[in-house]
């Protein structure tokens, strides 16, 4: 995948440039341990911009986006954001990753810069000032959804959460565990482990002890396989359950049979929900040869510039200032957007979005959808 | 928590994960017994490794027999090259082990970087599965996987053992350890036994990340970041120049750490190493089995270490 | 015009690092790997003093350096008991150790780092007033530094550089001046990280990793060990540079990795080629020259 992303990037002849240029920012990972989502993200991005500028882009004007990789690190997604708002004098941007949005989020307020949070789901993020939004749900919608449903769907009661020490970790795991006991259950046994570490024999065994009769794991990527995979192979047969990140096709692979009855949650819509997001899966498997990482992720990266022409569009036609503040404006005033891979969405004044649920269950090496909260 | 069963689980995988850090830090040690080098450049020679095993196996679907061979003779090859134009040109130059730290600390974050050029920053393994076939044995899981880490860790040893004791490039190694000076005397020519010293280290290293990646995820920046310093803290513990002691100590520190859990939480296991480290740092400065801890540089003393000892 | 200054001030602020790491290497004669780690506690102090203790900002940023300094104590004299070399592997422990702490307890918001970090200044001027503060201090230590160096002090710790062994035998003490060199070194890096933490308003563990040590090499040695604007030069150079990279088409993936390859390149080139740096002159003592020692003069 010789993918060369350039500092901006070139599009389909459909839109021309015009005499206003019609920027927005993204600053994702491409290098450091994320990279296997930024990448796949950015490349979600791209292909969404080469379709609205194939449509015509902003009402002919092409639509660009300014890549800069962050590497998830918050000092490097200040630096992205200013070079956005002084170089690029783009009026929005998009990022990633709960610790980077709250880095860079003083900067968007104080510059009034619209700041669109994709992914990152730190619940602190709808608390963290005016310009910054997420347009994916923060991951106490996620949680919030698991925890009855294991109690309810799942009959377990009895809940072992083990949890990587990062912010998505602690936060997902927190909400969780009181989701889960307000539902009725009981935390057996609550510990986080370092994002590096390999040999669980340890944690297993105290879960071991505690006799859940549920696991769930709220990890990265290469730890929740280690952590599976040990799981399996202590003879531990207990339910596991995890969040989104876990919904990944390779991941499955690699495990082989000890992913057999693995239970994730989604919140990005399926190919039986909306055709769109079946054509765009193919498109992946056609270009790349695989599904991406992060599948649900991909979705909603692909769907955020959708918003951005929108935004532009708007305070174009009601002649606004191209800044940041305008942006803002445009974004409470039209609120719900429709969105080609994740449905409508739409932005509340608590700075939250909701979204239905969606849970699946790895049965013979794939994802089998069980069920959302939308049909409840 | 205090089972026979657990506590015997705890020691068996124990053992078997702490089995690469074994062979890390033998050649950390023994690197630093005859070259009288800190080898900070051990993790470049373990990303070395990998990375040849890893072109093998993942882009060139070759046999693990092919891909082992490429592993050792890259790294031999670059521990030569280490060697003959590193620390040789520094000991010639009469430089101090400082020049050395910052050489080796430089070399090995030149290879991480050029690694990430190459090999991007996504977690990777060396086999597309980490999960090994696993069987009951008593009251405790042992999995294929840990047997042959076990096993291979074991025959190394003994190897290392054998061609040191009996092998005549290996008594001279010895006599270049103890006294690189008198062995010139006696006809031994040191650079012979510091390029042997290096190409049997790259043996150890190879075949530790041999069981590494064959057990689980690494970027290019791991073993720089995370395995370097236990073969170090290792060595302190068993005593500069004790080779097979810093092996043990490396098992030691890995059943430590793998014990912890029942006193501390997931999360703070690694500080065991660094723990470790600090209480040898405050009461045994001279390692465990109260060798000297003195680092005569190659040749002529230099400023900075042995003087420091004599200007307290 | 932000942006710009933002490089401005990273550039001020890797000053201070690396005139604090050269005072360590280049006239201390000591190589430690866990300045990136007193830079963390200068940071973290100073952003925990404002934050819970509500102490004035420009009362916390000099008590976060006193806190590195006094802190690097415990460090040295716990290796330097030992031997100069020592420090290195202490350093190392210290290093991933702290750094692993801070990580996982709530007081330094354990993996989520600390925000909201309030600043000294608001308001459009931010980002002038503070590059312009910071070209003060980043003088008036440049200035303290060179006056130190050229003092009776300043003597001692060359001569002591020079030949330890006589230095000691005309009854100086030098594991006493290494103790001080690395206690300022490392308050100079608190005081660095006092600045970093006020005006970015955010610290996280993972910012201050090992791998800042390469960068502070690479400053240190190329820009002249054990000369005074020497850490200036290569701090100026080393930040400046990858931000003049970022602007070239090149892809965007390899930009960190290449940055790295060519700074440790670097490090490695003067090492061995010129180890006196781009301003160490022809005078003797120059620092990693010492200890990069010379070519035999054999034929």
């Amino acid at each position: 995948m010789a993918l060369l992303l350039q500092g901006a990037l070139e599009f389909a002849r459909a839109a021309e440039p015009c005499d206003r240029p019609t920027k927005f920012g993204v600053a994702d990972p491409l290098t450091g341990p994320n990279a296997l989502f930024g990448k796949d993200q950015i490349e979600a991005v791209r292909w969404a911009v080469e379709d609205i500028n194939a449509k015509g882009g902003v009402d002919g004007c092409k639509l660009e986006a300014v890549v800069i990789d962050n590497q998830a690190r918050p000092e490097l997604g200040i630096e992205a954001a200013n070079r956005f708002i002084d170089v690029d004098k783009a009026p929005v941007f998009l990022t990633a990753f709960s610790s980077v949005v709250r880095a860079v989020a003083p900067v968007a307020n104080r510059t009034k810069t619209l700041m669109l949070s994709i992914g990152a789901n730190s619940p602190s993020i709808a608390k963290l000032g005016d310009y910054v939004y997420t347009t994916a749900p923060l991951s106490d919608v996620e949680m919030k959804a698991l925890g009855p449903y294991i109690v309810d769907k799942l009959g377990k009661r009895r809940a072992a959460i083990l949890y990587v020490n990062n912010e998505t970790g602690i936060d997902g795991s927190r909400v969780l565990k009181r989701a889960f006991e307000q539902a009725g259950g009981s935390v057996v046994l609550d510990e986080s482990y370092e994002p590096d570490q390999t040999d669980f024999t340890g944690l297993i065994l105290k879960v071991r002890v505690a006799d859940p009769d549920v696991i769930h794991i709220h990890g990265i990527v290469a730890d929740t396989t280690a952590l599976i995979s040990q799981i399996r192979q202590l003879g531990i047969k207990t339910q596991i359950t995890s969040y989104q990140n876990a919904f990944n096709q390779q991941m499955v692979q690699q495990l082989g049979p000890a992913a057999e009855g693995l239970v994730v949650t989604a919140l990005a819509p399926t190919a039986e929900e909306n055709p769109a997001v079946a054509s765009y899966v193919a498109r992946w498997k056609r270009d790349e040869g695989r599904e991406p990482n992060g599948l649900p992720y991909t979705q909603y990266f692909y769907d955020a510039p959708y918003i951005v022409t929108e935004l532009f569009r708007y305070v174009r036609e009601h002649k606004m200032p191209e800044t940041g503040e305008s942006m803002r404006t445009a974004l409470l005033t039209i609120r719900t957007f429709p969105q080609p891979l994740t449905n409508a969405v739409t932005f509340k004044d608590d700075h939250t979005v909701e979204k239905p649920v969606y849970f699946w269950q790895v049965r013979d090496g794939k994802f089998q959808f069980l069920g959302s909260t939308a049909q409840h | 928590m205090l089972q026979p069963e657990i506590i015997l689980q705890l020691v068996w995988t124990g053992l078997a994960n702490a089995s690469y850090a074994c062979l890390f830090a033998v050649a950390f040690a023994l690197v630093l017994r005859v070259n009288k080098v800190w080898n900070f450049g051990q993790a470049g020679q373990m990303l070395i490794a990998y990375s040849a095993m890893f072109i093998v196996l993942r882009w060139w679907h070759g046999s693990m027999i092919v891909a082992v061979s490429a592993g050792l003779a890259a790294t031999v090859a670059a521990s030569l090259a280490i060697e003959q134009f590193g620390f040789r040109v520094l000991r010639r130059r009469r430089a101090s082990t400082l020049s050395y730290f910052i050489l080796t600390l430089v070399l090995s974050q030149l290879i991480v970087f050029v690694g990430e050029l190459v090999f991007g920053t996504e977690p990777t393994t060396l086999t597309d599965s980490i999960v090994a076939p696993a069987f009951a044995l008593g009251p405790i899981i042992v999995n294929v996987w840990d047997c042959e880490a076990l096993a291979a860790t074991v025959a190394l040893l003994l190897l290392l053992y054998l061609v040191l004791m009996l092998s005549p490039a290996g008594q001279n190694m010895t006599a270049v350890a103890d006294n690189a000076a008198l062995a010139e005397l006696y006809g031994i020519d040191p650079n012979r036994s510091y390029r042997m010293s290096m190409a049997l280290s790259a043996i150890f290293i190879t075949m530790g990340m041999l069981l590494l990646g064959t057990k689980t995820a690494t970027v290019p920046s791991t073993p720089l970041q995370q395995y370097l310093i236990a073969s170090v803290v290792a060595t302190i513990l068993a005593g500069v120049g004790n080779v097979f002691s810093a092996g043990f100590a490396a098992f030691a520190l890995g059943l430590l750490q793998s014990f912890s859990i029942l006193i501390v939480a997931s999360r703070w296991q690694p500080l065991v190493v660094y723990g470790v480290l600090a209480i040898t740092i405050l009461l045994f400065p001279r390692g465990v089995g109260g060798w000297q801890f003195r680092l005569p540089a190659a040749g002529r003393l230099a400023p900075g270490s042995a003087r420091a000892e004599t200007a307290r | 015009m932000t942006y710009l200054l933002n490089v401005v001030i990273l550039i001020e602020i890797n000053c201070l690092l690396a005139i604090g790491f050269n005072l360590i290497l280049g006239y201390g004669g000591l190589l430690s790997v866990a300045h990136p780690m007193f830079y963390a506690m200068g940071a973290y102090a100073s952003a925990l003093l404002t934050l819970r203790l509500g102490i004035p900002i420009w009362a916390a940023i000099p008590s976060a350096a006193i806190v590195a300094a006094v802190a690097s104590i415990g460090l040295s004299l716990s290796a330097l008991r030992v031997s100069g070399d020592y420090l290195v592997i202490v350093s190392l422990g210290a290093q991933l150790g702290v750094l692993l702490v801070f990580k996982n307890i709530e007081l330094t918001g354990a993996a989520s780092g600390l925000g909201g970090i309030p600043s000294a200044f608001d308001g459009a001027a931010r980002a002038p007033i503070h590059a312009v503060l910071l070209a003060v201090v980043v003088l008036a230590v440049t200035l303290a530094v060179r006056r130190l160096m050229r003092g009776a002090y300043g003597r001692a710790i060359t001569a002591m550089r020079n030949d330890e062994e006589a230095f000691a035998a005309l009854g100086r003490n030098p594991r006493r001046i290494k103790i001080a060199i690395f206690a300022a070194g490392c308050g100079l890096a608190g005081l660095a990280g006092g600045f970093y933490a006020h005006y970015f308003q955010f610290v996280t563990p993972e910012q201050f990793d090992l791998f800042g040590t390469t960068a502070l090499l690479t400053m240190v040695v190329v820009g002249g060990t054990a000369t005074v604007a020497g850490p200036l030069v290569g701090a100026a150079l080393m930040t400046a540079l990858p931000q003049a990279i970022g602007f070239l088409d090149l892809p965007v993936a390899a930009m960190a990795p290449l940055q790295g390859t060519v700074f440790t390149s670097l490090v490695l080139l003067f090492l061995f080629v010129r180890p006196q740096g781009l301003l160490g002159g022809r005078r003797a003592g120059g620092g990693v020259e010492a200890w990069v020692g010379r070519p035999p003069i054999s034929p």
